[in-house]
């Protein structure tokens, strides 16, 4: 068999190669290459990088200034961007201002405020948080969401990480 | 709800078209690509003078004739059987659409199988002359069997805008051509196209790969080697006609492609993300595989190898068949129909008048609110879901009280822009008394599992 | 380049290396497919190590366990693929192990002089089993919380010393983050440490007595026989099965990855249906049929005493099938081969059926 090999190359294949046909093959082989290396190289950067990622985005964004949001009516809540993180900000009736990250910590849908029950939920699988404190306190979800820090200023509302 | 609903419990609707359109979809695209194979092969045996390929590919023309003959068209009736059953509305709208495509589809077909088995079974009894006659006849049939449905397929994801001015104004038929030629046609006829030949290709590998040494020596190398350069180019080129279908699929739809398979939060499991995974691989290892055992070294092939790029070649196909269904939700017909029958144009009336007040099988004036939730939850969910089964009610529902269950109807049923389950799942119709129905028939759903839980303890 | 290689070639001498395997011929007949099973399950060890290793880098043993997997399955990007891969790859390597152990059985390759190859085999199958064990309680989950509970009760069972050991496994009286933090010890070191060296034992010996052709091969004349080099063309073969094997991996671990069920609480009644794993299976519904006959602790003793005694048969076939021509002792062996893979095959069916 192992001169067959070398028959085998003699054969055909030589003579129908030309330089045009090894050049393709070698593009295909490096693409073939090539492929294999993104398919799995690319998760497993991703991977490894994840919680570099997160720090980055943690460290780009400090505080966000909401034009006129302190003009938000008494007991209504409006959703704004964190950085990348969907986040809720709610004027309670009692007049105290709660920001907190609107990413449900059981699975990552994003919650609601229910102005009828005062309680923050999540429609995906019924997950229900403190409306002031952001505590877990019904449902699946394992972990409270995290809390920001409001300032109310003229013509706008500040809000920034709780250091 | 005009139709009635068939129960399927365990597997669920859905996966009895799954099951036999899958194996129907795999068994054409083999006929198809065999068609094509065979005439190109016989042409360049005669034309070359390779003599010694003749009996092998009359040997490999049975299996075409027995694959389209047999299994295609059992499970081609099987197709309509199903989706009468389970697809009534989108089935009534295909037919008063493309009553007269089919039927060109079906004359189609009866020459593509006289053909096969004519070609078949007159090998070596009349001129070779003829005999490639035939089978040229065979291919086009069969290829244009493909450039049919192709349209009637590619309609039901993108039906086009033209077309959907005209639903509803009962002169839709006018459009057929519109519906026919529709946005995604193109890439996907190409798309299935090389899926056809290079599962032609496959097929033969894995034919001639259990041809004896000693007999068939000198064909069995030639004609591996021949058959390698099916599948070549095809599956270089399959990744990015995948890229064109997708990028002419309707933006709402492409969103579907960035959410999760199972949990709509997290970004990571996208089905883009698995496609291209499964996609890249495969096609990195085909090539390779089909580069060095069958065209660098024929003799290596080994039956095993080609066993294992046919099934690797099938779970792509299979994969992206899959992901090009998933891609259609929300809907059953694009932007038109929902996938449980219900028309985009009906919803406000719906709404407005009650989804069971115009329904034949209606529970009746005097039904129990459970009853009434009953017939909402046949009309309106078994379409994808089960009671126990497949997507299961019972364990969507085992966390959730009554009020949970009424917040998600409510989501349901406002199918607000922003809401999540707009991207795959249709909106909840029906009055206020109706939806609570549901409600309450869902929680008797629910409590049913409770019992045999604690037995089981 | 070809500087590079003269380099490296004068002081290792792969030239010698190369010659060597180039002399190293596979026997080529109808069966020759099934000598790429070892090779299949050889590759799938070396996925799980990889892809273990990477897990290794978040998952946190102990009362964290169920929160970090958590956070690898929903939150740290493409976490869920390699812990699929992983479970996927867990999969494939067993039935390929299963498969190579059978086919080694049918081809009666664990003959003189290849025995300590079958009792090795043996072993590390014995260990990969462990490691599937030890492996599925780690996320902490309700499902793998039962089957661990259920899989542990099975030592109990055993006379005299059953009960320490469960407790020794389960680190107290009942499974808990004492006990993931054992298993986890047990699943990235204890089971590597034993394993890796009797794997080395295990490919030398193959690489020792080459591979062992079937019996109606070894009737034929010596010329009428063929073979292949080892290198390249059985590598090349092998290492096409490889690529092939990873792409399986791939499709599966993709399209199907294991979800995170809610954390296990010794408190909440078992979910319905609980069952271990496919490849405790056949022993789970076994020691099932035994408790309906024979119920109580007696029922499990017979069981264990039942397991017991097939191993052992199992382990002592290579004294009893010695090379004999043709005899009846050797239809023996086949038949109870062929007994032992029906009767696993229809316990595990019957498994799921009773589940």
């Amino acid at each position: 068999m192992s001169e067959e090999l070398t028959n085998q190359k003699a054969d055909e294949v030589e003579q129908e190669e030309g330089v045009s046909r090894r050049a393709f093959v070698k593009v295909a082989v490096g693409g073939v290459c090539l492929a294999y290396a993104g398919a799995i190289g690319y998760p497993v950067y991703r991977y490894l990088n994840s919680p570099v990622e997160k720090a980055q985005i943690l460290a780009a964004v400090k505080d966000v200034t909401l034009d006129k949001a302190n003009e938000l009516p008494k007991g209504s809540a409006m959703m704004f961007k964190f950085g990348p993180y969907p986040a809720l900000l709610i004027h309670h009736d009692d007049d105290q201002w709660v920001a907190l990250n609107a990413v449900c910590t059981h699975l990552g849908c994003t919650v609601q405020y229910k102005k009828e029950t005062g309680k923050i939920q999540c429609a995906c699988h019924g997950g229900v948080y403190d409306a002031h404190t952001g505590e877990n306190i019904g449902g699946p979800p394992p972990k409270p969401l995290t809390k920001y820090v409001v300032k109310v200023q003229k013509g706008s509302v500040l809000v920034s990480r709780a250091s | 709800m005009n139709y009635p609903v068939w129960e399927v419990p365990g597997i669920g609707l859905p996966w009895v078209i799954g099951i036999i359109a899958i194996f129907h979809v795999m068994i054409s695209h083999f006929a198809v690509g065999g068609g094509i194979y065979l005439a190109v092969a016989e042409a360049k045996a005669i034309r070359e003078n390779r003599r010694d390929w003749l009996p092998i590919l009359e040997r490999h023309s049975k299996f075409f004739l027995v694959l389209t003959g047999v299994f295609g068209a059992v499970s081609g009736v099987g197709i309509w059987f199903a989706i009468g059953l389970i697809q009534p509305e989108a089935t009534s709208t295909l037919i008063h659409n493309f009553v007269f495509g089919w039927a060109i589809e079906w004359v189609f077909f009866i020459v593509e199988l006289s053909a096969a088995a004519v070609y078949y079974y007159t090998w070596r009894r009349i001129p070779d002359k003829l005999h490639m006659k035939v089978g040229n006849l065979y291919a086009v049939a069969s290829v244009c069997t493909l450039v049919i449905i192709n349209g009637i397929l590619t309609f039901m994801l993108t039906p086009g805008t033209t077309w959907l001015k005209a639903a509803g104004t009962g002169h839709e038929s006018a459009y057929f051509w519109n519906a026919f030629f529709n946005p995604t046609y193109w890439p996907s006829l190409i798309l299935r196209t090389l899926v056809c030949l290079s599962l032609a290709g496959v097929w033969a590998l894995v034919s001639f790969s259990r041809l004896d040494d000693d007999t068939f020596g000198k064909a069995k190398v030639s004609m591996i080697r021949w058959s390698a350069g099916w599948l070549l180019p095809a599956f270089v080129l399959m990744p990015f006609m995948l890229g064109w279908y997708l990028y002419m699929v309707p933006r709402e739809n492409q969103h579907l492609l960035e959410l999760g398979m199972t949990t709509i939060g997290s970004g990571a499991f996208t089905q883009i993300t698995r496609i291209a995974l499964i996609s890249v691989i495969s096609t990195a290892t085909i090539v390779g595989i089909v580069y060095f055992f069958a065209y660098k070294f024929p003799k290596d092939l080994t039956y095993g190898h080609a066993l294992s790029v046919l099934f690797i070649a099938l779970a792509a196909t299979g994969s992206t068949e899959y992901a090009r269904e998933a891609v259609r939700k929300p809907y059953v017909i694009g932007s038109h129909m929902y996938s449980n029958g219900v028309r985009i144009s009906e919803v406000d009336t719906f709404n407005r008048d009650g989804y069971l007040t115009k329904s034949m099988w209606s529970p009746g004036k005097d039904a129990s609110q459970v009853e009434v939730g009953k017939a909402m939850f046949r009309g309106q969910c078994l379409s994808c879901h089960t009671a126990g089964g497949y997507r299961s009610m019972r364990a969507f529902l085992a966390d959730r009280d009554a009020k949970a269950i009424g917040n998600i109807l409510k989501v349901l049923h406002d199918h607000k822009l922003d809401s999540p389950y707009r991207y795959y799942m249709p909106p909840l119709v029906g009055t206020q008394q109706e939806i609570e129905a549901l409600q309450s028939y869902l929680l008797t759903l629910k409590d049913a599992a409770a019992p045999t839980k604690v037995a089981r303890k | 380049m070809s500087k590079i290689l003269d380099y490296v070639d004068e002081r290792l001498s792969l030239g010698e290396l190369r010659a060597f395997a180039a002399k190293k011929k596979v026997p080529l007949h109808r069966y020759s497919y099934w000598y790429y099973w070892g090779g299949i399950s050889l590759f799938c060890f070396i996925c799980q190590v990889v892809t273990g290793i990477m897990l290794l880098i978040y998952f946190k043993p102990g009362p964290e366990a169920y929160d970090s997997v958590r956070q690898i399955t929903y939150d740290i990007h493409f976490g869920w693929l390699i812990r699929s891969a992983h479970n996927w790859s867990a999969t494939i390597f067993l039935i390929s192990v299963l498969i190579h152990m059978f086919s080694v059985f049918f081809m009666k390759a664990y003959r003189r002089p290849r025995e300590f190859g079958w009792w090795s085999g043996i072993l590390l199958l014995l260990l990969g089993l462990t490691f599937g064990f030890s492996g599925y309680l780690l996320p902490m989950d309700e499902l793998s919380y039962f089957a661990t509970k259920i899989g542990l009760a099975t030592p109990e069972a055993l006379p005299v010393l059953g009960k320490t050991i469960a407790n020794l496994l389960r680190g107290g009286l009942e499974v808990s983050d004492v006990t993931v933090q054992r298993f986890f010890a047990l699943h990235v070191v204890i089971l590597p440490l034993l394993y890796l060296p009797l794997l080395g034992l295990h490919l030398w010996l193959v690489q020792k007595h080459g591979n062992a052709v079937p019996p109606s091969e070894e009737e034929k004349p010596e010329q009428e026989r063929k073979s292949i080099p080892f290198f390249p063309n059985f590598l090349a073969k092998d290492l096409g099965m490889w690529l092939m094997t990873l792409n399986a991996i791939a499709i599966m671990a993709s399209l199907f990855p294991p979800q995170l069920g809610k954390m296990g609480d010794p408190l909440s009644p078992a979910p319905v249906g609980i069952h271990p794993e496919w490849y405790f299976m056949s022993q789970f519904a076994t020691l099932k049929v035994i408790g309906k006959l024979v119920p109580g602790f007696l029922g499990e003793a017979a069981g264990m005493t039942l397991f017991a005694l097939g191993l052992i048969l199992w382990v002592l076939i290579p004294f009893y099938d010695v090379k004999t021509k043709g005899g009846l002792v050797a239809k023996r062996a086949t038949y109870f081969g062929i007994f032992v893979v029906t009767v696993l095959v229809l316990t595990t069916i019957l498994g799921y059926v009773l589940a």
